[in-house]
């Protein structure tokens, strides 16, 4: 090229590069802020339950550094067993968060961790488009890459698990998670150590910080299974798999709480079996280009089946002996949706470990989930190394994602950068007219690949500023066949598709994700405003001031992280639930009478006993819905004392008024939720003791508790805590002073005045200084 | 020469003696009226006494003795209204009986006094336990004469009671109970320290909340504002709460509860702007703001209602802007501003902690309290943007009252020019940036090979 | 006490807002000259260093006004 074309590109590239960089900036931006409706609604607060606990680690390691972390042995959950902190939680979210305290301190920025906490997650979203971003550019083109990063900046069903407040893994896991496949790509592209390396680094950090890692482990060896397959083996895949997979498992192995599972569980089977295959592909290779033909084949043949036969019998003797272990069940649920709901009813509790409806891909990706397709079958039709890895991607993302609500988390990545090629591609086709031109004269020289990324660097610059403008070269056969009106009206099509996508995200965003869960808020429906319902800060609140700091307090295991990190209290079971016996005790304790849950709460030495009761105001995740759990899992540990079918109907209905199972009506969670509500008239006009959340009136109204007292309910009764008395205090009936003496009756006494002495028969009269005779 | 020695001996004896009687026999209390105000949680006194001299010299000092212990706040006027010197004279005993020396301007034969005191803890809730829905009785117990180290010849008592249920008091006649107030009085001649017991048993529903700790920083920005955060902790120091809490009655029977605390109020500056209620679980979203004329009147409510023992801990905060408060000339600066401020009605703080945040760079900090508080070290503190630190004065005080709210004058120089420190150092650090981009940009093409190919 | 005079800020802090998204508006501008500049002399032999200084410097000192002023506006009062 000459000079002053190279003066031209060089302008170009200077404005494309600032085009992408402020597209890029604004997603961040765009990303960032729709995330914070909870935060301008409410205020910056850490929201729902597990990110509670992750807020308490990791404010528990800015104040006590990190080694104390590590070692933290917290004796206020799990009573009387506590857990070890450190080696049970992925600290990868503690300690982004804890350095970037430590970084903002040192600059004397003195901003408290909870804000830090709060934020996190929105400002990760902006290092995800970015790495959605290189990872689509790597696949496909620039365009594309900044079509998916707006996409991904502003698509709800990251937006679900990254809003301001919900300080969770996945919030910076998803970033990890790209950009380690960006860097992989980017290794299988190049063959470079250097990639592969740190594809291995990122990996490293997406182990510290979600159990989704596995995700990875598990379908980079399955790209380069199928690449082996597809007859797609090159050096550059043996070079940056196996430093992948070598760095990778050591530095995996790193992370106490994955420990040595990497080489121990099914999971992690399959990348180590992939990279004996790869060695051996590459062994064969070599021998290829030593040995002849014939003796090859044989050596093949014979080779071959005489490895897979060790493989196998290997895996199935190490898994016999326990070396290595077996799926554990939550993986279980993956491939068979119904093994949780018979073997582990406190997986299928989960309502987010639930199946997805097709209602859901559409409210979490709307019209992505269309384009998704197209732009997967681009990715077929013009298949190479790298687009093999996002076909898998985008294939085992929509299978996990059918299987869990939750993993919706890990289908959005790839449907964005499926739907950006989608858009690129159509935009390619429908605005190449002005752009053809002044492309075919600066791009000729180029070889195919390069060129067509080039030019659409150079020319980012067109498309980007609107958003809409993309063209490859490649397919200008199209070009005469579509007429002029056609393209305007196309586009217009698609912009119009796009902004309805922007308004639905945000609509979704605002309405369905953006709540604390904490704080309720309602609009109230005569004069419009909109109140709130505080009712969990306050009881929390109330125990953190008013009771021991020692007291322990006893709740179903959702409210278990909360109570720790809002009310600073020792819960006997919390959302880690990593025992499943304790948490059926708890079930039990709650299923059972007064009388023999108070033996197991005194076993357990439980001061307080919390539950969530909605009947007051209508919210309906309280403890009465969630309480068939309860018995559920109970049941599964004590199947003697509790059944399930006990708190049924004759009917089989599950019924809290008059016609309620009589199990239902006198156990504890009962009666704790609905002690002295039975007086209680909700309007002047309805009878008492109205449950609105069931909407029946409750069948066991009159009734005094033995063993506990109330020690607060908050002002909309959503939380009723009750004091456990201790033996002393109960079941004496009070007498006052007065009542104390016996009353006159006409028992006449045999000591009268003759015989006033009374006497014991047998006495044995003793003499001092003798035995005592009978 | 004995002689001598006996005659000095003697002659300083008789001179002694008529020291003290000069001293104590000649003054006399002509007459006395006592203002006890029993309706809150303080012990409100307020003693008009008028002091003779029998001998007609005037009176230059008057020695006035406390007997009620945790005494507050004592002031005294006399009878021109001109405020009179209190000074505490120390005492070796133990005991808690404490004697003030009134000194005062205007010496003559005959003084009237007005002194005011405010005590804290004396009233005593009786029972000390309650139930929810029980009422809230207390009990007082005082002294029924003045203690004076001077006789006095007739004085008279009003108290006054938060309600008229009274349920059983001191009988010595002549006494007269009307409606919430009972009078004891007149008493004649009534001889120097002679001590009676004054006993009063009644109900009393007021709030008894006690803020245990108040940490007030007060940050002083040249942007023009002045950012103030109250660290409160709070306690219903009246009858505890005995059994069970029941929601249901709470909401039904406004009987129920009466002496729990449901919220307060709390005056702030006119001027107060951005006020914000929160504790360590977030905003407090119970609270209302009306804006007065010259002060704003903050309904506060707890997360839940106070019963009695429990206990709550809050953060106040608010801006003003600096023009209302602070002061210049040249370099010269002073800060006027209250040492505590309004909590609730009737409050009681058992220890303030203030702490004045200066800007960075001021020196010669010289501070002037309206009474005699404790300074803690002088301390640095790092915020944003800072590099040496801002200077934080410091100092505490325990047993604080509403009388109590009243200004302090910190003076210190501060040079215009560091207020562009800031920015610099934002400048700098951007323009640090630019120069690492510049740098760097050119470092690579010095170092990777093939960005030449193309 | 006499001889002082009430302290007012010298910005009057009801003009922080504007000053802040003027001064940062500015400061993004040179930010983006700058950007572009530095990256289009990415082939170019001659010297620039001067030019480039210039325009940092300047979209250094609006940048950092801005951001002081953003922060009063916000309520950090520095």
């Amino acid at each position: 090229m000459n000079r002053s074309s190279k003066i031209f590109n060089s302008k170009v590239a200077g404005y494309s590069s600032l085009i992408t960089f402020a597209v890029l900036l604004i997603a961040w931006i765009a990303g960032f802020s729709s995330r914070l409706f909870a935060v301008i609604r409410f205020e910056s607060i850490i929201h729902e339950f597990d990110p509670w606990f992750n807020y308490r680690a990791t404010a528990y390691m800015v104040e006590h550094g990190w080694y104390k972390f590590l070692n933290w042995f917290d004796e206020r959950a799990w009573y009387p067993l506590g857990r070890i902190v450190g080696g049970t939680v992925y600290p990868g979210l503690m300690i982004t968060s804890g350095s970037i305290h430590y970084l903002l301190h040192i600059l004397n920025i003195p901003v408290h961790i909870r804000d830090i906490c709060v934020f996190l997650a929105p400002v990760f979203s902006g290092l995800t488009s970015i790495s959605t971003y290189l990872l689509t550019k790597e696949l496909w083109s620039p365009g594309a890459g900044l079509f998916a990063a707006s996409f991904i900046a502003i698509v709800p069903g990251y937006i679900s698990r990254s809003v301001a407040g919900s300080y969770d893994n996945e919030g910076i896991a998803i970033f990890a998670l790209q950009f380690t496949y960006f860097l992989w790509v980017r290794s299988v592209k190049t063959g470079s150590v250097f990639w592969s390396a740190g594809a291995a680094l990122s990996y490293f950090y997406m182990v510290s910080a979600w159990g989704g890692y596995v995700f990875i482990i598990n379908l980079i060896p399955l790209h380069v299974f199928v690449l082996l397959i597809m007859g797609r083996y090159s050096p550059r895949l043996l070079t940056s798999y196996s430093t992948f997979f070598i760095l990778g498992l050591l530095f995996s192995m790193q992370i106490p709480f994955v420990g040595f599972q990497p080489i121990r569980t099914s999971e992690h089977m399959a990348a180590m079996g992939v990279f004996v295959l790869l060695m051996a592909v590459a062994v064969l290779r070599h021998l290829q280009s030593v040995l002849s033909r014939n003796e090859f084949r044989k050596l093949f043949i014979v080779g071959g089946l005489l490895a897979a036969i060790l493989v196998f019998v290997a895996v199935v003797v190490l898994t016999v002996l326990g070396v290595v272990a077996p799926w554990s069940g939550r993986f279980y649920s993956l491939w068979d949706t119904g093994y949780a709901k018979i073997h582990i009813p406190i997986i299928a509790s989960v309502s987010e470990h639930q199946p997805t409806t097709w209602f859901s891909f559409f409210f979490d990706l709307h019209i992505l989930v269309c384009a998704f397709p197209v732009g997967l079958w681009y990715c077929i039709k013009q298949v190479n190394d790298e687009r093999v890895f996002v076909v898998l991607y985008a294939i085992s993302a929509v299978y996990f994602a059918g299987v869990m609500v939750r993993l919706m988390l890990t289908l959005t990545p790839v449907v964005c950068m499926l739907a950006g090629v989608a858009f690129s591609g159509l935009l390619d086709v429908f605005l190449q007219e002005d752009a053809s031109k002044r492309v075919a004269s600066t791009t000729s020289s180029l070889p195919e690949t390069e060129d067509q990324e080039e030019s659409l660097e150079k020319k980012s610059f067109y498309d980007k500023a609107g958003k809409l403008k993309h063209r490859t070269k490649h397919d200008t056969t199209h070009e005469s066949g579509i007429s002029s009106n056609l393209k305007s009206i196309v586009i217009l099509a698609v912009l119009m598709i796009l902004m309805m996508f922007a308004v639905h995200c945000t609509w979704v965003t605002s309405n369905a994700y953006s709540s604390p869960s904490i704080v309720l808020a309602f609009h109230n429906s005569q004069d419009g405003s909109r109140n709130i319902l505080d009712d969990f800060r306050e009881a929390y609140y109330w125990l953190s001031q008013n009771t021991a700091d020692d007291a322990r307090i006893m709740s179903w295991w959702d409210y278990g992280y909360q109570i720790a990190g809002m009310a600073n209290r020792t819960t006997l079971v919390d959302n880690n639930t990593w025992n499943n016996s304790h948490i059926a005790l708890v079930g039990k304790a709650m299923s059972s009478t007064e009388e023999k849950s108070y033996e197991i709460m005194t076993s357990l030495d439980v001061d307080y006993v919390l539950v969530i009761f909605g009947g007051v105001i209508g919210y309906s995740g309280d403890d009465i819905n969630k309480f068939l759990w309860m018995v559920r899992i109970a049941e599964g540990e004590h199947p003697k004392d509790i059944k399930e079918s006990d708190f049924f109907t004759d009917r089989g209905e599950f019924r809290v008024d008059a016609e309620g199972a009589p199990a239902l009506l006198n156990c504890l969670m009962y009666k704790l939720s609905y002690y002295r509500f039975g007086d209680l008239k909700l309007d002047y006009r309805g009878p008492s003791g109205y449950d609105r959340t069931r909407n029946a009136v409750i069948g066991n109204k009159d009734f005094d508790l033995t063993y506990l007292e109330e020690a607060y309910t908050t002002e909309h009764w959503l939380v009723r805590i009750y004091r456990v008395k201790k033996p002393f205090e109960f079941n004496r009936p009070s007498l006052k002073a007065k009542d104390r003496l016996i009353p006159p009756t006409n028992f006449v006494s045999r000591k009268n005045l003759k015989r006033r002495k009374g006497f014991i028969r047998n006495r044995p009269t003793v003499i001092k200084g003798k035995r005592t005779l009978k | 020469m004995k002689k001598m020695e006996l005659s000095r001996i003697i002659y300083c004896v008789a001179l002694t003696y008529l020291c003290f009687s000069a001293a104590n026999a000649e003054i006399i209390n002509k007459n006395v009226e006592r203002v006890l105000d029993l309706s809150s949680q303080l012990v409100k006194t307020t003693y008009k006494i008028t002091a003779e001299e029998t001998t007609g010299k005037p009176i230059k000092e008057y020695v006035f003795i406390v007997t009620e212990p945790n005494l507050s706040y004592i002031s005294a006027k006399d009878g021109l209204n001109k405020k009179v010197e209190v000074q505490k004279i120390q005492e070796g005993g133990a005991s808690n009986v404490f004697s003030y020396k009134l000194t005062f301007s205007s010496p003559s034969s005959k003084q009237s006094i007005v002194i005011e005191t405010v005590s804290t803890k004396n009233i005593l809730p009786h029972p000390s336990e309650i139930k929810q829905n029980d009422k809230q009785l207390v009990k007082f117990v005082g002294k029924l004469y003045l203690y004076s180290k001077y006789s006095t010849s007739t004085q008279k008592t009003n108290v006054i009671l938060s309600s008229s249920n009274i349920l059983s008091h001191t009988q010595v006649k002549p006494f007269s109970v009307s409606s919430n107030k009972v009078f004891f009085g007149p008493y004649e001649n009534i001889g120097a320290q002679s001590e009676d017991e004054l006993v009063l048993h009644y109900e009393n529903q007021t709030p008894f909340l006690t803020v245990n700790t108040l940490e007030r920083t007060i940050e002083v920005s040249h942007w023009g504002n002045i950012a103030v955060k109250e660290d409160i902790q709070l306690t219903h120091s009246g009858a505890k709460l005995k059994g069970s809490f029941s929601r249901y009655d709470f909401q039904k029977d406004g009987r129920s509860g009466q002496s729990a605390v449901k919220s307060y109020k709390t005056y702030l500056p006119a001027s107060a702007n951005g006020v914000y209620y929160r504790d360590t679980n977030g905003n407090i979203s119970t609270s209302n703001m009306n804006l007065m004329r010259d002060f704003v009147d903050l309904d506060l409510r707890p997360r839940f209602p106070l019963f009695g023992g429990w206990k709550t801990q809050y953060t106040l905060g608010y801006n003003v802007p600096s023009y209302e408060y602070l002061y210049s000339s040249g370099n010269k600066y002073m800060l006027k501003m209250h040492l505590i401020d309004h909590i609730h009605d009737n409050m009681l703080i058992d220890e303030a902690v203030v702490n004045i945040i200066l800007p960075e760079g001021s020196t010669n900090i010289e501070l002037i309290t309206p009474y005699s508080v404790k300074r803690h070290q002088n301390d640095l503190m790092y915020t944003y943007l800072d590099t040496v630190g801002r200077p934080v004065i410091s100092f505490s005080k325990q047993n604080l009252v509403e009388n109590h709210i009243s200004d302090f004058t910190l003076k210190y120089s501060f040079s215009k020019v560091s207020l562009l420190q800031e920015p610099l150092l934002v400048i700098g650090f951007i323009y640090i940036i630019f120069l690492f981009t510049i740098v760097f940009l050119r470092l690579d093409l010095s170092i990777t090979s093939h960005s030449h190919k193309d | 006490m006499e001889a002082m005079q009430r302290y007012v800020s010298p910005v009057n802090p009801a003009v922080f807002p504007h000053l802040a998204s003027v001064l940062l508006i500015i400061g993004t501008f040179f930010t983006a000259w700058f950007f572009v500049f530095v990256v289009s002399r990415k082939n170019t032999k001659e010297s620039t260093l001067i030019k480039e200084l210039l325009i940092s410097l300047c979209a250094a000192i609006f940048l950092g006004f801005g951001i002081v002023f953003l922060l009063l506006t916000v309520g950090i009062y520095v």
